[in-house]
């Protein structure tokens, strides 16, 4: 630890605990009682894959789960299963007061009326980088845009509240929970 | 001719251009300080004359071509450990600018060429809690070059070859004083303010002489018990309750009147232990530099929970209000709150937000804000608008004399505010903390207010609340920086974004410069760890 965080002031350390809550590093916030092996096999047959990767195999759309279950407890990746696009994760990044949404969608129509959706992937105040449905990049010239709006609640991925069952859906969560990275 | 050949040339330029060059003029003057806006192809001092209007009558780059402006050089500090902050001084074809941790580096202004370099000595254990490990200028006067360091030493350097003069050691550095300002340099005298506001340091500002270094007077922001002012206090803070006077203050010669701000009191969040109006923290104080004694102060945020430093550059200007032509001073306030002051007498005459603010229904009209119920610090949390870092930081507003606007970087950005326990044992000093909202729940802005109103005529949005600084051109431009390293022109007038440039990195915090040399006029400022010199082809 650099000597310099011996010296931390209270306003920056209260301002580290704050960044460390918009973690919400969860674990044991609540158990699981699914089947982790159920849902392994629900997760690789409900196309899961297609967008987000563990331990190198899947898509890249999404969120990496390699290690899921060291970052989100039980009710958050329920959440995310019935509610994607309802609790995005935020990340630190200087230029955004300190926190940024991840994954969050935006739609731009561009002079001619082309209309791009996608996620965020970057910033600034003269460019955005949107990533479409398809994984393509869209680098755009803010200025020249007809309009650029944030889509809080809205997601590539699809809700499994009513495509799993009450016990599917514990077993998906079990297994998400049990993805911990290389023990 | 080749890259490696114009390096050449450039170099055996530097050698005999500059050495002409520094027998004329390396000897800057009172007078040329006096009259800055006199040798509009120099940037003289911080603030780029003494009344802080960071306004240049350079008009090559203008309107019509700027979309043309294109990088020239850049300078990479040696050491980028921190952003780079400082704000350029510029003399006969000379840039004299500071880079983490404090070294002092003299460039070339045609190449970015480095002449010569001087690094402080720093204590193995420094202390710069809640400082900046960085700095934000120099003065420059009679071939010397003067800075203050991190370890609270003022130092003066000769001006051609980076060679010590003196070196004086004004404050206790293992006690929580550093210097990060940029000194002013006034007739005869050096002036200093001090950092460290936030662990109980006795913050003071000081005049040096220029030639020996010896201190001539000092004037403490915290009245010690007996003087007026301690009053406002409770008992057990007098001396130890902040008051930083870590920005660079500004001069009206006909007036004979220093004007300097002053910080935030501590512990910052918590105000139990401090009850009253806490002079003189959140403060502008007029000063006469002959005496070091105080003709009149402003307080903008009594008792101040809110870490709302009024550090931000008292910018002096000239204008007619209700038929009388008036001395002016303006601010922007970390408050957000936008003040105009008779800088003759310290009377209130304007405070209107710039920013979305929910802490005051407004200000009275003796300039006392009229604090809402319900907006201090809690355990629990409090949101509060503005958040700590304010309507507008450190980084300088800038005046243009065309469109009498003040062009300012605005923060448009809420935080819960946290009282926690106070702590007054140094280095253990604090009472709390904030907990920003949401980076997309916020913005910046670059915004033009009527300066005698403050009313807003335009304004350009920024992804992000930016802390960066303004600098408008006789040129019918404005430029400014983001906090995601872009560099930009808007038009003056309209604010239409004309040019734009980006570098990357971090915060384009330092403040922007413009001069000329060889009849080319440049932009000059600093985004991450990397400052860039900008012309035209």
């Amino acid at each position: 630890m650099p000597d310099s965080y011996l010296t931390i002031s209270d306003k920056d350390a209260a301002n580290v605990v704050a960044y460390i809550r918009t973690l919400k590093v969860s674990t044991g916030a609540a158990t699981t009682t699914g089947d982790p092996a159920k849902g392994e096999a629900l997760y690789n047959s409900s196309g899961c894959s297609t967008c987000h990767m563990v331990a190198g195999q899947g898509g890249s759309l999404g969120p990496e789960l390699t290690r899921i279950g060291m970052m989100r407890g039980a009710p958050y990746l329920k959440n995310a299963l019935e509610h994607p696009g309802t609790d995005l994760p935020k990340v630190a990044d200087v230029p955004f007061g300190g926190r940024w949404t991840q994954y969050l969608m935006f739609r731009a129509v561009e002079k001619d009326g082309r209309v791009v959706e996608g996620i965020r992937v970057g910033e600034d105040s003269f460019t955005i980088v949107l990533k479409d449905a398809s994984g393509k990049f869209h680098g755009l010239w803010k200025p020249d845009l007809q309009s650029l709006e944030k889509e809080p609640g809205k997601s590539f991925m699809p809700s499994y509240k009513d495509t799993l069952s009450d016990a599917q859906m514990d077993d998906v969560v079990a297994y998400l929970a049990s993805l911990k990275g290389a023990q | 001719m080749t890259r490696a050949l114009a390096v050449i040339a450039c170099s055996i330029g530097v050698l005999l251009s500059s050495t002409a060059v520094r027998a004329q003029s390396q000897d800057v003057t009172y007078q040329q300080l006096l009259h800055a806006d006199g040798t509009p192809q120099d940037w003289l001092m911080y603030g780029g004359d003494y009344k802080s209007q960071r306004f240049s009558r350079l008009t090559q780059i203008n309107r019509k071509n700027v979309h043309m402006l294109r990088p020239a050089w850049m300078y990479q500090p040696n050491q980028p450990v921190q952003p780079v902050e400082s704000s350029a001084v510029i003399v006969g074809g000379v840039m004299y600018v500071t880079e983490p941790l404090g070294t002092v580096v003299a460039l070339d202004t045609r190449y970015g060429t480095k002449i010569w370099s001087w690094t402080p000595r720093l204590p193995e254990k420094l202390y710069t809690i809640g400082v900046h490990r960085s700095n934000r200028g120099v003065a420059v006067f009679d071939n010397t070059v003067y800075v203050g360091t991190l370890d609270a030493h003022l130092v003066a350097l000769d001006a051609t070859t980076g060679a010590v003069k003196w070196n004086n050691h004004i404050a206790e550095n293992g006690e929580g004083y550093s210097i990060t300002g940029a000194p002013r340099v006034l007739d005869g005298k050096l002036i200093t303010g001090i950092s460290g506001g936030d662990v109980g340091i006795h913050a003071f500002i000081d005049a040096y002489d220029l030639k020996t270094g010896k201190r001539l007077w000092r004037l403490n922001t915290i009245p010690a018990p007996g003087e007026p002012g301690s009053e406002t206090w409770g008992n057990d803070m007098i001396g130890t309750g902040g008051a930083g006077t870590w920005g660079t203050g500004s001069y009206d010669a006909e007036l004979n009147t220093l004007y300097w701000t002053t910080g935030n009191p501590a512990p910052d969040y918590n105000g139990s232990n401090r009850q009253g109006d806490n002079l003189y923290t959140d403060c502008v104080l007029a000063i006469d530099p002959d005496t070091g004694k105080m003709k009149w102060y402003f307080q903008f945020t009594p008792h101040d929970t809110h870490d709302w430093d009024a550090i931000q550059v008292p910018l002096l200007f000239d204008a007619t209000i209700d038929g009388k032509p008036r001395k002016l001073l303006a601010q922007a306030n970390r408050n957000g709150f936008y003040y105009v002051l008779d800088r003759v007498t310290g009377q209130f005459l304007v405070g209107v937000p710039f920013v979305k603010e929910t802490w005051a229904k407004g200000i009275d009209a003796k300039g006392r804000p009229i604090v809402l119920p319900n907006t201090e610090p809690t355990p629990q949390g409090s949101l509060v608008y503005p958040d700590g870092h304010g309507g507008t930081n450190l980084n300088s507003p800038s005046y243009s004399p065309q469109t009498n606007f003040f062009y300012v970087a605005a923060r448009e950005m809420g935080a819960y505010t946290v009282a926690g326990r106070p702590k007054v044992n140094f280095p253990d000093f604090g009472g709390g903390g904030r907990i920003d909202l949401s980076g997309d729940e916020a913005f910046g802005a670059i915004r033009a207010l009527e300066a005698t109103t403050g009313t807003m005529k335009w304004e350009y949005r920024m992804l992000a609340p930016a802390e960066v600084s303004t600098l408008a051109t006789a040129g019918g431009l404005v430029f400014a920086g983001s906090d995601e390293g872009n560099f930009f022109a808007l038009d003056a007038e309209t604010g239409k974004l004309l040019w734009e440039f980006t570098v990357g990195g971090t915060a384009a915090e330092t403040n922007l410069v413009t001069y000329e040399v060889d009849g080319k006029q440049y932009l000059f400022g600093g985004a991450g760890t990397c400052y860039v010199a900008f012309d035209l082809p």
